[in-house]
């Protein structure tokens, strides 16, 4: 069961993934509407031709989205570690050892999956 | 805008050479279970044979950096070759009829050839990821012949953790996600040059080449509880496993060498799965002693 602590360490990841995703893009034809959930706090991720259009937090039910990537508060604050240690350091190594969940149709993450790998590492603190 | 001053200055002072590597490449003709393959490989050096195998779904370029090690090169004769379907080696004659898929046996059979076609005498070799897979294999069945054998990011078996068929299907650009697949194999301290220069291999890599290499390491080449014949009194076994690699993971290495005996297991801190090409100063910390104790094995 997911304690206050953790609702609000998940927001706070929420909130800064949304201050670092503003404006992110990369010259490639990618468009997805993505999910990022940090704990209890979903983040909408909507990008078009390359761009991060909106980054939001999710306040309304049945939200629509095409793939999802979830982990708790502190498997995101190890990823996103200045130096994040082994195991600890790519969305793969993070679903292997059970701490994310990678749900949805997955294409649209595949055929764009460095651009998301990159736009989910933008919390990552500098080393 | 240049001046008439310095433009001649310009015509009149001495060119600085051009940097040249040592490596020279070359392409060897030999069959394999009766088939033609033209294959392409690099060397560099004298000395001792070492024989180096890429990844899957790269090419022999991963070992550009010990080829022009002059430490290594001064007492090695390093030979990185590309597996047929790889780099500069075509797929064999009829390859458009078929679906490429790599087997245990079809591996060690080019390996084989290869060293034979050479004509190398007691041979050392280095392998990578799959390389390191078939080490053990060649450990396996071939401890009388190599000198020694040197497993990088080795394991006899390993965990998936995607479905191969994402590597290789008409609505995903197949270079594009296996290197975004694999680029988290490498270790956040490789320096940013080599971590993409190892990535751009994967993005060069022939549709469904890297999928058909993962046939061997995910489908046919479980070799747990099969390593019965290796001896490492007759060949000696260096396993070595970088910390960031979570796809052979230093448990992994470490589960197979306790099932070994004499097999010589090294950690290695801050790189992934492409020690050689993503961080080769990180890396030659740890070659170096295992290249020295071989090299003094040789001379006694």
């Amino acid at each position: 069961m997911e304690t206050t602590h953790d609702q609000d360490a998940g927001a706070t990841l929420a909130r800064r993934f949304i201050a670092k995703a503003q404006g992110y893009a990369r010259p490639r034809r990618c468009n997805v509407e993505m999910l990022v959930r940090f704990g209890a706090t979903p983040v909408h991720v909507s990008v078009r031709d390359g761009r991060v259009r909106q980054a939001a937090v999710i306040t309304l039910p049945l939200d629509s989205w095409d793939f999802g990537l979830s982990a708790d508060a502190d498997a995101w604050q190890r990823f996103w570690a200045p130096v994040p240690a082994p195991g600890w350091h790519d969305i793969f190594a993070l679903s292997k050892r059970g701490a994310l969940r990678i749900d949805g149709n997955l294409q649209p993450l595949m055929a764009n999956l460095q651009f998301v790998k990159d736009l989910v590492a933008l919390g990552r603190e500098d080393a | 805008m240049t001046t008439p001053t310095q433009h001649a200055k310009q015509a009149t002072s001495v060119p600085k050479p051009a940097h040249i590597e040592p490596i020279v490449g070359r392409y060897l003709h030999m069959d394999v279970d009766g088939q033609p393959q033209r294959i392409y490989f690099e060397e560099a050096g004298q000395g001792i044979p070492l024989v180096c195998l890429h990844t899957a779904g790269a090419d022999g370029r991963q070992y550009r950096h010990m080829l022009c090690d002059e430490t290594v090169t001064s007492r090695f004769r390093v030979i990185a070759f590309d597996l047929p379907w790889h780099g500069k080696s075509y797929p064999p004659l009829g390859w458009e009829q078929n679906e490429y898929q790599l087997t245990t046996d079809r591996y060690v059979a080019i390996i084989m050839a290869f060293c034979q076609a050479l004509d190398l005498q007691a041979p050392a070799l280095i392998g990578c990821s799959i390389g390191g897979r078939i080490v053990l294999e060649l450990a396996n069945r071939y401890s009388d012949y190599f000198s020694a054998l040197i497993g990088v990011e080795a394991a006899d078996h390993q965990q998936p953790w995607y479905d191969t068929s994402w590597l290789n299907r008409p609505d995903v650009h197949g270079g594009e996600v296996c290197a975004a697949l694999v680029s988290g194999l490498v270790a956040p301290q490789s320096p940013a040059e080599y971590r993409h220069e190892t990535l751009w291999q994967y993005m060069q890599g022939g549709p469904g080449v890297f999928r058909g290499d993962l046939h061997f390491y995910r489908v046919d080449s479980d070799l747990r509880g099969r390593l019965g014949g290796i001896r490492t009194d007759l060949c000696p076994l260096y396993l070595l496993t970088g910390e960031y690699d979570f796809s052979c993971s230093p448990e992994d290495t470490e589960r197979t060498a306790a099932g070994i005996p004499g097999a010589q297991v090294t950690v290695m801190r801050e790189v992934g799965h492409f020690p050689m090409s993503e961080n080769p100063a990180q890396f030659r910390r740890y070659l170096l002693p295992v290249l020295d104790r071989i090299h003094t094995d040789a001379k006694a």
